[in-house]
């Protein structure tokens, strides 16, 4: 029996990204409908867990929201493992603030002081003094590391450190002081009663863009957009290929656009 | 209660879990709480009758002793810890019902152990000195004389504890509950859904909490529901007992 | 059936009950080698100089912070905090229960109380999310009230059970010829209870505290949920805490096996399990003498 429990064929785990966690259940779901005899089993946690439980043999499928980083590829090596990867959409990154804060525009630099902690007051930015409230993601997310480098900082150690997308926007909308950063489709789902997104410009000539807007995602230029993994061991292939054409279907691509993610044409 | 409708327990999730049933997360409890009994409650039941009715005061019997108060002192994290590297790494059984319920059978055993003491400890000696004046082996008379006897003291305490235990959640955090599973288990090696990960899994780490709070008071409700008809069943049990005393 | 058959049935049952009984030492034993092989294992990469002084928990790159510190002081803290309120609150609630309350109240506060006990952690994690953290923030005027003093109300509660139901065994073990003794000599009722009953259980109160106490340092779900998570060192009860429990939750699931970070985090746990461990058999050393007491 112990024998036999170890080889499941009928379940496909995917693991990994909380960005991408709620878009895979809805993909499951429809991919149901049309492989009932195949179970698709989907846990959240940040991008480092999807890789992390790809490694230990505990998923089939790693959902990522950055591309994996030299030391997991250095384990993976060490390991014997072979590893494929397929980008399935793109995600782009929005910073949320207050409403009621006089901001609507900002600069890669000033979210790099604000969210390392040098700049602890919205004074400079808004004429008002109310102190910097930072909510972020857990160090596992793969939001937190693509900020995080993509800024080149290290967070405030005052930070706080939310469980998933969804608390940041809560928390957001009840603090008028406070600064937060989530993937785009959450703001679109999520509501935006309370809260509005900043546009991003790099320098002062520059137009400010918005990771609402589909058409400059599409070309590329919003500062904090990414594209969305998922890796699978070489190896199994065969099995996590029914979920990866399923996501390449006509039918796959309207879910991810559903979702507030830009499908990859 | 609007959230708990008679759909709400008897349907899949759907759109992303934002609508829809928690079908997958009771059958998953149920599942689990099922592997945990039958690992914990005979090994629980045997650990006890060595215990109350063989064991002499003995440097080893005090060494089991201390081992069992010990082990219900432990953190349901290590009880975690312990199940994936034992269950999910050593034995490979992967993050699955099987790991967990196992997981949760350890956590459960050092209770079952006490409780069912307890309940042999009421049966008086004189019954089983009768027994064994009459011929009867040992076991016979366990069997026959004290088991029957203890049996609902067994019962009340079983119950009480499997209900601990189906509320859990930092033993099979690890070892193979899962945030969704698109349809009911059917194996034992499939991960899983579970009621009290459910709930944390909506208040703290879907997409839209906001949005599925009436589903995370309806899973509270129908977990907490769950857990107070065990503790009644129990409670019944001990009291017709007392009454009939 | 023959008696040799029967006899040999016997002598089979007799081991295998024996065996379980040594099954429950080889699960602590397996437990305690677990944690011990990953700690030293742990111990070989990181200096166990810097685990226990040093400031930063940051694991998981190539030069992580690996301080128990901020997470040690976050546990201590909520533990503390919970103890701080449960401890009164109990021990009068026990004080009220076998000394003031008629047998019909008694009657029904008393599976009540065992209700309260099996409440699942999430679900009281759940009140700490919904009901008790806007609660904070609102009465002191936060952002967000998901901090140390959220986690510890929630602890207290749970660990109430507990330190009633064995603070009530101690007070009812005290004596009656005490009570009787202090009131002939024109004490009332309440003099009694504070300067008589209470001090006789003392030994049993304190087990009671100690058993409640171990049970705040082992939660997990409910201060995962409720305290916010930062793992940064604490500077009050209004800040947002991660205690080990929580830590080992949060990153245990994402890290690769065998990694120092892997290793870290059953370190983490080891020192948890020893804490526990001293705190409960303290109390179990306490619940003896009380024992002796009653006898």
């Amino acid at each position: 029996m112990l024998v036999s429990c170890s080889a499941d064929n009928t379940t496909i785990k995917i693991k990994g990204s909380d960005t991408e966690v709620n878009l895979a259940v809805q993909l499951a779901e429809s991919f149901h409908s049309t492989n009932p005899g195949l179970f698709v089993s989907i846990s959240g946690g940040g991008s480092g867990l999807g890789i992390a439980s790809l490694m230990n043999g505990t998923a089939d499928l790693a959902n990522s929201s950055r591309s994996i980083n030299d030391l997991e590829l250095k384990l993976f090596h060490q390991r014997g493992i072979n590893l494929d990867s397929f980008i399935f959409a793109q995600d782009a990154i929005a910073f949320v603030v207050s409403s009621s804060l006089t901001i609507d525009s900002i600069t890669p630099a000033e979210l790099a002081a604000i969210l390392k902690g040098s700049l602890k007051n919205w004074s400079s930015l808004t004429g008002k003094d109310l102190p910097v409230n930072i909510y972020g993601r857990q160090s596992n997310s793969g939001t937190h590391d693509f900020v995080k480098k993509k800024l080149g900082i290290d967070f405030s150690p005052h930070a706080k450190e939310m469980n998933g997308n969804a608390q940041i926007l809560e928390a957001l909308k009840s603090d008028n002081s406070g600064i937060g950063y989530v993937g785009a489709g959450y703001v679109i789902h999520g509501g935006s009663k309370g809260i509005k997104v900043l546009t991003v410009y790099e320098t002062k000539n520059s137009k400010a863009v918005s990771p609402l807007d589909a058409a400059m995602i599409a070309a590329g230029k919003y500062y904090f957009q990414r594209p969305l993994f998922q890796y699978y061991k070489t190896g199994s292939f065969e099995k996590v290929k029914p979920i990866l054409d399923f996501e390449k279907s006509t039918s796959g691509q309207k879910i991810i656009r559903d979702a507030g993610y830009y499908p990859v044409n | 209660m609007p959230s708990v409708s008679w759909n709400f327990i008897s349907k899949l999730p759907t759109e992303g879990m934002t609508k829809g049933g928690i079908l997958p997360a009771i059958t998953g409890t149920v599942l689990l709480t099922f592997i945990t009994t039958i690992f914990a409650v005979p090994f629980g039941i045997a650990c006890a009758i060595y215990l109350n009715e063989y064991a002499r005061p003995s440097v080893l019997t005090n060494i089991i002793r201390a081992s069992i108060r010990n082990l219900s002192g432990i953190p349901s994290i290590i009880y975690g810890l312990f199940g994936l590297a034992l269950f999910v790494q050593a034995l490979r059984l992967g993050t699955s019902v099987l790991s967990a319920g196992l997981t949760l059978g350890l956590l459960s055993l050092p209770y079952i152990i006490t409780t069912t003491e307890e309940a042999l400890k009421r049966i008086p000696t004189v019954m089983r000195e009768a027994t064994l004046a009459l011929g009867a082996t040992q076991f016979e008379t366990i069997r026959d004389v004290v088991l029957p006897k203890a049996l609902p003291g067994i019962l009340t305490g079983v119950i009480l504890t499997l209900s601990r235990a189906a509320g859990e959640t930092a033993p099979i955090l690890f070892t193979g509950v899962a945030f969704y599973i698109n349809g009911l288990a059917t194996s034992f090696n499939q991960e899983f859904m579970a009621l009290p990960y459910h709930l944390y899994m909506l208040s703290t780490q879907h997409q839209s909490i906001g949005q599925v709070r009436p589903l995370a008071y309806g899973t509270a409700v129908v977990l907490i529901i769950l857990v107070f008809i065990m503790n009644c069943i129990a409670f019944y049990i001990r009291f017709k007992q007392r009454t009939q005393d | 059936m023959d008696i040799k058959k029967r006899e040999s049935l016997d002598w089979f049952f007799k081991q295998a009950f024996k065996a379980t009984g040594l099954l429950t030492i080889c699960m602590l034993g397996g437990i305690f080698l677990m944690l011990l092989y990953n700690s030293i294992a742990f111990a070989m990469d990181i200096k166990p100089v810097d685990f226990f002084t040093g400031y930063q928990w940051n694991p998981g790159n190539a030069n992580g912070k690996y301080s128990i510190l901020p997470l040690l002081v976050s546990t201590g803290l909520v533990a503390a905090g919970s103890m701080i309120i449960a401890v009164p609150l109990g021990i009068f609630t026990a004080a009220f229960l076998s000394e003031f309350a008629p047998p019909k109240l008694q009657a029904v506060l008393k599976p009540v109380i065992e209700m309260l006990a099996a409440i699942p952690s999430v679900a009281i994690g759940f009140l700490g999310i919904v009901l008790v953290g806007p609660g904070i923030a609102k009465l002191f005027g936060i952002q967000n009230g998901l901090n140390a003093l959220n986690g510890s109300i929630l602890l207290a509660v749970m660990a109430l059970p507990t330190i009633i139901t064995i603070s009530e065994d101690a007070i009812n073990a005290v004596p009656k010829s005490y009570r009787e003794a202090s009131l002939a000599l024109g004490a009332d009722k309440w003099t009694t209870l504070f300067k008589v009953t209470i001090p006789a259980a003392y030994p049993g109160l304190i087990a009671a505290v100690m058993l409640g106490l171990g049970r705040a340092l082992g939660e997990t779900m409910t201060v995962l949920m409720a305290t916010g998570n930062a793992a940064a060192m604490p500077r009050g009860f209004l800040d947002s805490i991660r205690t080990i429990t929580a830590t080992v939750a949060i990153e245990m699931g994402e890290v690769p096996y065998r990694t120092t970070h892997y290793f870290a985090l059953f370190a983490i746990a080891a020192v948890l399990f020893l804490i526990t461990l001293s705190i409960n058999l303290l109390g179990e050393y306490f619940a003896n003498r009380l024992r002796k007491f009653q006898a």
